[in-house]
């Protein structure tokens, strides 16, 4: 086959940092060739550089043998490369025709829309999807959405096509349709660079890149590799995917839930009538794409949310509407899903993050001022304990990469909790090392006789952590299932709005 | 091809080098300005300098006047470090004087020891409970601070000024002037050391720095003031009560800059007159920006800034230079520090084309 992109010893630096390093990556003719690797590793710095945001520091791009230098993404564009970004760039108050062409004219003032409308169909037919582009883009699902974004690039006449983490926002069945679609492109000709950390994912490709640390480890033909190897090859050590659960007897119910209801900023209903309870050495699942509720539900469980009605009994104590701080003395630990926004404090070090919110306790304060030697000493330890990358408690949250910054929120919980977590999407954005940490900490937990409230997109989560998954779906749980029972399938359907069938 | 570069850590030596660009720059521009107004630039520059700093008459001068200024500026560096951005310096200023006169005339008579604290605790009380207010309205209402603030600036005023023209605290027989009676010797702060002018009040801003400097640094409230500045909303998931860090926030403020009107009354004007307090508080809040909002780079730009105050009198008198000249130094040292906080976080690259 031949190779329609050729990249040589690329190497780009940031202040300090080695982004990439004398990477070496070529893209054949109606390929998938995944990147892959761990947060970090240098994936989005190459594609940046391939679609011209970034200037390379060395090494040479060629585009059909053509030896290339783009300042900018609107060159890469015109040599036939489109990007789909992991945040998508729609103008929600336009139909889905408008944003294709708005901003994607080459020429003139006027907007020829019919014979945009002509081409965008031709493109449509030919890959089979389907999607109406007189609809308002704020009435698709996330995963039409998506759609929007690649007929942007097709649109454009691209031939190669960067797609960063795009099941990151999708049902299993959308990822399963996008594949589907992305196989009848390269059917076609078109040649498709698949960012991802999720092995489910590279096992579809045909060609995999392995980057670590900014440099290429191997790059494999994915039928003569294997999940565990690759693993393996992105984090350098083995990785086990599923993390061994003891069975366990459920003991006293810790948290119990009824009739929560919410209602949000605009005065729609964001949680309607749930109700479940958590037991000692249980970990309740919740299932569900973003924005289902999951996160209303942590914010009036952790105390930063009124619930509307319905009531919280933590440990047989009517909580109900409590605030954070007396949940917090009761033992409530929260891990939550924005890390950085609710979280931590980017410019404080680590060491203050440790004690975010245990600033007045007695074990961090000597008289009227914080004792400094005894928070440095803390975050020595943790630091040890959780095996967070940073030089010292000094640093700032805000350096910290995703997973660690999450062990360091992970480390404060664990370390000031007593008897209640609530972990809302705590693998989000981490590569498989840190999410077997992160899993592995949860269950240690559980051991210990914790009740943990565990809500994930990630179904692999759920199924090797969870003692009971419930599916939330608009603001209401739809089913609670038995993970040793249920399949993907079910629960995917569920997700997706579809009742529990066998309830 | 020369671009900027955002830094990722601070570097001390190319800070240093920018902040010192900064004060170049100042002096040039205001040279230039000199220029504008036909004055001998050496001349004025050197009257400049023996009135800020050229005797002990001149350095005493600097630190009154830096007194009232370095305490509104570090009202502004508490509260903007929590990003609650208070105007309010200005009223505040007015409220302590009020509150201190409205004490002296209650406690006359009291030994020193116990009448000057209690006074000046007056003064403090009625800045914060000024300060507390907006905070509270903030809090409850959901009012932005900076109109709150702004506009109980205005209400102090004339609360002040009918107070003093018809109202309870005239100078009888001199409506006009607008100003309270003289306070009684007794009631004027005491000098240090002697010194004529150099009256004790000056110690309290240093002290009030020292405060704010622990407290920012080493104390849970503070701990908290700089959350909020950064991330509320990581404050508020951990159980921080947001609304009462800032009503407590405005009320230090608050009575940080009601205690500079309650000293510029025992120990300057000693008597309340609306031209002895109008725009401490305004020049507060710009050195407390010039000082990088750190309680001890606000005691350089206060001490900066009293010189300038006080240097423009000599200069007026020796160079023959407008008297507008000294608001607009400020106003470009403003400017200029403004821009080297900015490039202090970029470094220069030169890339090739």
């Amino acid at each position: 086959m031949t190779s329609v992109l050729r990249v040589e010893a690329l190497t780009k630096r940031f202040a300090g940092v080695t982004a990439n390093d004398g990477v070496d990556f070529d893209l054949s003719s109606g390929e998938i060739h995944c990147l892959f690797g761990e947060n970090g590793a240098g994936k989005s710095t190459l594609s940046s550089c391939i679609f011209g945001f970034y200037r390379p520091d060395g090494g040479r791009i060629f585009v059909h043998g053509r030896e290339v230098d783009f300042s900018s993404p609107s060159d890469a564009i015109a040599a036939g490369i489109g990007m789909v970004h992991q945040h998508f760039v729609l103008v929600p108050e336009f139909t889905v025709l408008e944003n294709i062409i708005v901003g994607t004219q080459k020429s003139g003032w006027r907007l020829n829309a019919r014979e945009a409308r002509r081409k965008i169909e031709a493109i449509c037919s030919e890959y089979g999807i389907e999607v109406n582009l007189d609809a308002y883009v704020w009435e698709l699902a996330v995963g039409r959405q998506q759609w929007v974004e690649i007929l942007k690039a097709l649109y454009l006449d691209a031939r190669i096509l960067i797609l960063d983490e795009p099941t990151a926002v999708l049902t299993p069945a959308e990822s399963q349709t996008l594949f589907r679609i992305i196989k009848a492109m390269c059917a076609k000709g078109l040649s498709i660079i698949l960012i991802t950390h999720k092995l489910v994912e590279v096992m579809q490709s045909d060609r995999v890149t392995v980057l670590r640390k900014g440099k290429v480890v191997d790059t494999l033909r994915t039928a003569s590799t294997s999940a565990d190897e690759l693993a393996r090859l992105m984090v350098g050590r083995a990785v086990s995917f599923t993390v061994s659960k003891p069975a366990l007897a459920p003991g006293a119910k810790v948290l119990e839930v009824e009739g929560l209801s919410a209602i949000g900023h605009w005065g729609e209903h964001v949680l309607k009538n749930i109700t479940f309870a958590v037991a000692r050495h249980e970990i309740f699942g919740i299932a569900g794409v973003a924005d289902n509720g999951q996160k209303e539900l942590f914010e009036v469980l952790c105390g930063v949310r009124e619930p509307s009605a319905g009531s919280v009994r933590l440990e047989a104590e009517d909580v109900t509407g409590f605030p954070a701080r007396a949940l917090m003395d009761r033992g409530v630990g929260h891990i939550p899903d924005d890390r950085f926004r609710e979280g931590l404090v980017r410019q404080f070090s680590i060491a203050d993050n440790l004690v975010l919110g245990w600033q007045r306790d007695g074990k961090y304060t000597s008289g009227p001022l914080m004792n400094r030697a005894a928070i440095g000493a803390l975050s020595k330890t943790m630091i040890a304990e959780y095996q967070i990358a940073a030089r010292d408690g000094a640093v700032p949250a805000g350096n910290l990469s995703g997973g660690n910054a999450q062990k360091v929120i992970i480390a404060r919980e664990f370390l000031h909790a007593s008897g209640l977590l609530l972990a809302n999407q705590p693998t989000r954005g981490l590569d498989v090392g840190v999410i077997e940490y992160v899993q592995t900490r949860l269950l240690e937990k559980r051991a210990e006789g914790f009740a943990i409230v565990l809500a994930s997109e990630e179904l692999s989560d759920l199924f090797n952590l969870a003692d009971r998954i419930a599916v939330m779906f608009k603001g209401e749980i739809v089913g609670i299932v038995d993970p040793r029972a249920a399949s993907v399938e079910e629960i995917g359907m569920m997700m997706a709005g579809n009742r529990q069938a066998a309830a | 091809m020369i671009t900027f570069e955002r830094r990722v850590e601070p570097n001390l030596g190319w800070t240093v080098a920018a902040f010192a660009l900064a004060v170049l720059a100042c002096l040039l521009a205001t040279a230039l300005l000199l220029a504008t107004t036909g004055a001998d630039i050496g001349q004025a520059f050197s009257a400049l300098w023996k009135g800020a700093a050229g005797s002990r008459r001149a350095l005493t001068s600097t630190l009154v006047n830096a007194t009232p200024l370095i305490l509104t500026g570090l009202a502004t560096v508490v509260a903007f470090r929590a990003q609650i951005w208070s105007i309010g310096q200005e009223g505040q200023v007015f409220a302590g004087a009020m509150g201190g006169y409205l004490g002296a005339t209650l406690l006359m008579g009291l030994p020193p020891v116990l009448f000057f604290p209690a006074v000046l605790a007056f003064g403090v009380a009625a800045g914060a409970l000024l300060g507390g207010l907006c905070g509270w309205l903030r809090t409850r209402f959901g009012v932005n601070e900076i109109i709150s603030t702004v506009m109980t600036n205005y209400l102090i005023a004339y609360l002040m000024s009918w107070m003093l023209s018809g109202g309870p605290w005239t100078e009888v027989g001199t409506v006009a002037y607008h100003q309270s009676p003289e306070l009684p010797a007794d009631a004027v702060l005491p000098m240090l050391a002697g010194i004529p002018r150099l009256h004790v009040g000056v110690v309290l801003p240093f002290v009030a720095a020292l405060f704010c400097s622990v407290l920012l640094a080493r104390m849970p409230l503070g701990y908290e003031i700089r959350g909020l500045g950064y991330n509320p909303e990581a404050l508020r998931h951990k159980g921080v009560d947001i609304a009462r860090t800032v009503v407590v926030v405005m009320m230090i403020s608050g009575g940080l800059a009601a205690l500079a009107g309650a000293i510029e009354l025992f120990g300057v004007s000693h008597r309340l007159r609306a031209d002895n307090f109008a725009g401490l508080g305004y020049s507060g809040i710009i050195v407390g920006m010039i000082g990088g909002l750190s309680p001890l780079g606000t005691v350089v730009a206060g001490l900066f800034f009293g010189g300038l105050a006080s240097g423009a009198v000599s200069m007026r008198v020796l160079s023959d230079t407008p008297a507008a000249l000294v608001p607009a130094i400020q106003g470009l040292t403003l400017f200029f520090f403004l821009c080297a906080g900015v490039l202090a976080r970029y470094r220069i690259v030169r890339k090739a084309p």
